[in-house]
């Protein structure tokens, strides 16, 4: 077969490409599995040979590929090379959830850390989570204001912080959806202001005020005069609360309480309006605090232009926090009880921050903190030092693996309990192990076969496995791009932030039941359901669907059903103003089929925008013509047709007929043959003849999030044992996942090489 | 309560949300640093990136010397004619593919401050070279509490690819700190204010001292810590932990030098900006802001600030371009797309005006700090329709504390590297530097003719 097919041109004396077969031993694969996996790469996808020169019989070549394929599988199992990830660095999203998980604090201190670099289209991949001065100085901050929060800093200075709803485009303001709920968190009977978390520092009183429009906009014109804020002061008990400013609708209106009457505002100028007052309602943890009297203007929406919180003042104690309870899992009864307490206390938060037994070494200098601490103030203040430095420590910021002493340089071993606890917790949760794994790791049970599989199920089952929705499908299928998604508002009138988090709502929640319901991966493609409110509904044209809440509907049209179908993929692929029929064929081929085409090439000849007749051509005839071109046709005749099924949903994901006057055709035909039309026909057409291209996708995707670093050679081998074990449970998400966790490179390390 | 609504006279300075960053006690700030220094001026360096190069026919001024002409994308900057230098024919020949295919932004901005041919990678073994300004920050680092400010105004992708099999890192960024560690840009005012000034919950200086002396204190631990995990690690690992100790030295000099200001260092009541200025002009100018009063308060002396990543596609509604930036470089020869582009080049250098604005209103011992700065303004592509890496649009712009002469256009050989300019600014700011990427020695003329 070599000789016959590929020594013509791969031979020493040609080197096309730079390959030569011609001394590679082909009854030793191993030693050569570089190039033989590209081989076996370029000739399963039929690029190899070229189009052109003599070809195998298909029974002949699929032989070959099945014998080379079992040859280096064969290979790699005798002599295994798992790879080395680097130390990584925590990311955001894993800072974020480490702070939640170890001290029960969830306020995302990670989005005020640097945006992580990526690549290989993850945010986690430890060659590229480096450290700077600037970054360090912000842990430093971070780790100072977060141990301040969960211990609870009684000499805390008041600050204020000022919270805004959602901006809206111009062109958005007048629309319907200010007058709707704009939170889960307030009432269904609510309309407009906003709802946020906000942290409570300490048991004390605080200041809430609600400003409202200088300028309000009414059909146009300006009115003056409703720019006042009424405040409210309070005693709030510490911890994590929603803290909610909303009107009530029309028909809920009752019970009116005036502003003056004990919450000490002022009434705002301007109160000499028309319309009869609106009724708003300030409220904390989803109970009512206070029911004010806004005055309104005819015509005008009442609105919420910003809200503040200011304190704490009065301070009355550390309070009750879940943080606190988390921390402080003995209290000392007199002073000589204190030490062993700091100690007991130590131990607990450093075992789960740096995710391993603790030694002496890691006690003692965090010792000294607390007691120096402890001397400047309490004994609360010293643990809360001694927290500032753990959350500093290299064990906790970073993840480090490390040989087993005496393992030969460039050898493969079995990582240790605790690193497969983090590796597992990190890829499942984006966060550290809990009590249950570092346990289980402990008593070195968890390389059980059958107690990891347990573990792998209790991971996803737990609500913390939402961070692969969010990391993992975030970045897979770009819906991270959506909040910087920019439509034109003249094009797109339509879309305001209410849509933009629709479509985030849908697609999140469409691959989180994928996820929960372990269903086959193939129904990401296809399904003949969604998730929808009324917004979205009536964007995709589906009646009958009233409120806000997202609720699961059963699709019946075949074209709307699966990722292709959603807003959300539809506008991340588009550009502002239109569609991209090659962005979102690139889309597809790159995230859904694994053949990413190479970008243009510079100084691509323009489109010509009439034909030889002089007519006026389309855009698919433009594009027709363009594709003649054989260096542009090689990747357009894979992406444009493609694209082209998807041209009946506009740049926001609204079906349409036609553009620009010109009715949408949908028909597309693939350099093999195969024709499709529209969304149904292309969805059909990647279940059944692109099923194997999808799931070798999806499984490479998922072992470079799960790994941290980018796939090399000797990983498809693993590649291919995830696909067999994942395909026999027909790719259900657990099965997938399971197989990712038993792979060589998910349970095994290489030691470095000198 | 630090942060209060009430009124005070110098809040127009700051802008950006309206009127959130207040600094009143301006004057008082400088510390005495820069008071000892009137007679010999120090000289600030600032890079400015111009993402995905210009139209160039728009750009280039037909005469050369002193006469030329401020062209249509820089007409902005006629008002500063005596401090500007308009340089042709440099270049970044490394941007240049060399066999590695296609990735031409990745390479733009990997090569605009090191003259290095990147590594194509996605991730394992990042590396380019120390860029210019980093070579300066090492140096001038001795005398100020941070050794640079990277900052930018454009969030780094948040998903996907950002060029053709090369990581983010090479079109984040411009600035790297060494061949392997490319420093992360800041776009959020509000946290290089903080970086700048602290958190300012307190701005009483013995609080600032005591708080000082407790970072010190981690530091140490951090370090400690750090030397116990290398002796049991590989040296592929120990380098991850050697960035991680790096950073540490470097906030470690911080702290010592901001203890010998602090008796001198009047930290002003403060307004934070509390977020992102939504609109680009009102983020940009907030950045330069901050700029400003890095210079003005010595706090750095080396600066690079990126309008946009390399390869930007933002879309610059404000001045009636919706589409991406990028995507209408490859304009085909679409008149429509080339005046759009044009507009978009004429809009980032009005822009970057506004730094130049601000440098020469501000005071700095016996001139302004316009006139004992000097910044480069430039991209390392030129025409972006095909990606080229020569004929760079390049000025300098600023006196330099006398060492440039303005107000000249000069033309260099075809394919100058940019670095020999670099080696120039090295110079002046007192940093002489032998050897950088690909230099082949200093520009003529440059201090005058």
């Amino acid at each position: 077969m070599i000789d016959k097919y590929c020594l013509g041109c791969h031979s020493d004396k040609l080197k096309t490409a730079g390959l030569s077969l011609e001394t590679l031993d082909a009854t030793r694969v191993g030693d050569g599995a570089a190039t033989w996996e590209r081989v076996l790469r370029k000739v399963s996808r039929g690029e190899m040979p070229p189009p052109g020169l003599p070809r195998p019989e298909a029974p002949v070549a699929t032989a070959f590929t099945t014998r080379l394929e079992q040859a280096l599988d064969e290979a790699a199992t005798a002599h295994p090379n798992p790879g080395r990830p680097a130390v990584h660095r925590l990311n955001r999203a894993e800072y974020s959830n480490a702070i939640r998980d170890l001290l029960a604090l969830d306020i995302q201190p990670g989005s005020s850390l640097q945006v992580d670099d990526s690549g290989y289209g993850f945010d986690n991949i430890a060659d590229v989570l480096s450290m700077s001065p600037a970054l360090l100085e912000r842990y430093l901050t971070t780790a100072r204001s977060i141990s301040a929060l969960a211990v609870g800093d009684l000499h805390r200075k008041a600050t204020e912080e000022q919270f805004l709803p959602l901006r809206e485009p111009p062109s958005a303001f007048r629309r319907r959806s200010r007058r709707e709920r704009v939170s889960p968190d307030l009432p269904f009977d609510s309309r407009g202001g906003l709802s946020f978390p906000y942290y409570f520092p300490l048991d004390a009183e605080y200041i809430i005020g609600i400003k409202f429009p200088s300028n309000v906009i009414s059909f146009g014109e300006r009115v003056a005069g409703f720019g006042e804020a009424y405040e409210f002061r309070l005693p709030v008990k510490a911890g994590l609360r929603m803290v909610g400013v909303t009107f009530l609708r029309e028909s809920a209106k009752a019970e009116a309480e005036s502003p003056g009457a004990g919450g000490g505002a002022a009434a705002p100028p301007g109160s000499e309006s028309s319309e009869p007052p609106a009724e708003m309602d300030l409220r904390l943890d989803g109970a009512r605090l206070k029911r004010f009297q806004v005055p309104q203007r005819a015509g005008v929406v009442p609105d919420v232009s910003s809200v503040t919180v200011g304190g704490p003042y009065k301070v009355t104690g550390r309070g009750d926090t879940p943080s606190r309870a988390r921390i402080f899992v003995c209290r000392p009864a007199a002073t000589r009880d204190e030490e062993p307490c700091a100690r007991t206390i130590l131990s607990s938060l450093t075992r789960r921050a740096f995710r391993r037994p603790v030694t002496p070494a890691d006690l003692q200098p965090l010792l000294a903190f607390y007691h120096s601490g402890r001397r400047e103030e309490d004994f609360d203040h010293g643990i809360e030092k001694a927290l500032g430095a753990i959350l500093m420590s290299p064990d906790f910021l970073f993840r480090v693996e490390q040989d087993p002493r005496g393992a030969a340089p460039g050898t493969a071993y079995r990582i240790n309990d605790h690193e497969l606890a983090s590796r597992l917790s990190f890829f499942l949760w984006s966060s550290i192990p809990d009590d249950e794994l570092l346990t289980l790791a402990d008593h070195g049970k968890l390389r059980d076969p059958v107690v990891l599989r347990q573990q792998v199920r209790r991971l996803l089952d737990d609500r913390r496995s939402q961070a692969l929705v969010s990391n993992f499908a975030g970045q897979w299928l770009y819906l991270r791009n959506l909040a910087t998604v920019n439509p034109d508002p003249q094009a797109f009138a339509e879309f305001d932030e209410s849509l933009r988090r629709a479509f985030q709502q849908e697609t999140e929640m469409f691959f989180e039941s994928v996820l929960r319901e372990d269903r086959s991966v193939f129904e990401l493609l296809d399904a003949n359901y969604t998730f929808l409110n009324q917004r979205l509904a009536e964007h995709y044209g589906i009646p009958k669907i009233y409120g806000a809440q997202f609720r699961r509907v059963t699709l019946s049209d075949p074209n709307r059903g699966g990722l292709l179908g959603q807003g959300s993929i539809l506008s991340v692929t588009s550009y502002p103003n239109r569609t991209s029929v090659v962005q979102r064929g690139r889309w597809i081929l790159e995230n859904l089929l694994g053949t990413p085409p190479p970008p243009p090439p510079p100084d691509v000849p323009e489109l010509k925008p009439h034909g030889k007749d002089g007519r006026l051509l389309t855009m698919r005839e433009q594009m027709e013509e363009h594709r003649i071109n054989p260096t542009c046709s090689a990747c357009h005749a894979r992406m444009d047709p493609i694209g082209f099924a998807l041209e009946n949903y506009d740049a926001v994901g609204k079906w349409r007929t036609q553009d620009a006057g010109s009715p949408i055709d949908a028909t597309g035909k693939l350099p093999d043959g195969s024709q499709f039309e529209g969304p149904a026909g292309l969805k059909k057409l990647l279940l059944s003849g692109y099923r194997d291209e999808f799931a070798g996708t999806i499984t490479e995707k998922l072992l470079t999030y799960a790994l941290g670093r980018g796939l090399e050679y000797y990983d498809k081998p693993a590649v291919r044992s995830i696909m067999r074990q994942a395909g026999r449970d027909n790719y259900r998400m657990s099965a997938l996942i399971t197989a990712v966790v038993e792979s060589t490179p998910f349970q095994m390390r290489r030691t470095s090489e000198p | 309560m630090i942060i209060t609504k009430k009124s005070v006279p110098r809040r127009t300075f700051l802008r950006g949300l309206g009127t959130t960053l207040a600094l009143p006690l301006l004057d008082s700030m400088v510390p005495a640093l820069a008071a000892a220094t009137i007679a010999k001026p120090v000289v600030r360096l600032g890079f400015v990136y111009h993402p995905t190069g210009m139209i160039m026919n728009r750009w280039t001024p037909a005469a050369e010397g002193t006469g030329f002409e401020f062209t249509p994308t820089m007409k902005a900057l006629e008002p500063f004619r005596e401090r500007v230098v308009v340089l042709t024919g440099l270049a970044q020949i490394n941007g240049r593919a060399l066999g590695d295919g296609p990735g031409d932004h990745a390479r733009e901005g990997a090569t605009w401050l090191t003259g290095v041919h990147p590594k194509k990678t996605e991730g394992v073994g990042i590396r380019a070279g120390i860029s210019a300004d980093q070579i300066a920050a090492k140096e001038l680092a001795r005398n100020t509490q941070l050794a640079s400010l990277e900052l930018g105004l454009e969030s780094p992708s948040l998903a996907g690819g950002c060029d053709s099999g090369y990581s983010c890192a090479y079109t984040n960024t411009v600035s790297w700190r060494g061949e392997t560690t490319p420093l992360p840009v800041e776009f959020n005012p509000r946290t290089v204010f903080e970086r700048l000034f602290g958190d300012g919950d307190n701005t009483d200086p013995a609080a600032r001292l005591a708080r000082l002396e407790e970072r010190r204190s981690i530091l140490d631990y951090v370090a400690g810590s750090i030397d116990r995990l290398e002796s049991r690690l590989g040296p592929g690992d120990r380098n991850k932990l050697g960035e991680y100790l790096e950073a540490i030295r470097d906030v470690e000099r911080r702290i010592q030098n901001a203890e010998r200001q602090n008796a001198t260092l009047q930290l002003p009541v403060i307004e934070r900006p509390s977020s992102i200025p939504e609109a680009f002009e009102d983020h940009a100018r907030l950045m330069m802001d901050l700029q400003v009063l890095a210079f003005r308060t010595d706090m750095t002396r080396v600066i690079t600030f990126m309008l946009g990543r390399a390869g930007s596609n933002r879309s610059y509604r404000s001045i009636g371009v919706s589409d991406g930036h990028h995507s209408i470089t490859h304009h085909q020869n679409d008149p429509v797309k080339i005046d759009n582009v044009a507009k978009i080049d004429a809009h980032l250098v009005q822009t970057f005006a506004y730094l130049l604005d601000r440098l020469q209103a501000t005071p700095d011992g016996e001139g302004s700090l316009l006139d004992h700065s000097l910044i480069v303004y430039g991209s390392s592509l030129s025409d972006a329709n095909l990606h080229t890496h020569h004929d760079l649009p390049i000025l300098v712009a600023g006196g330099g504390a006398g060492q440039v002469q303005g107000g000249r256009h000069i033309k260099y050989p075809k394919e100058t590297p940019l670095n020999n300019l670099f080696l120039n600014l090295l110079d002046k700011a007192g940093v002489p530097t032998e050897k950088f990427g690909d230099a082949t020695g200093r520009l003529d003329y440059l201090s005058g003719v």
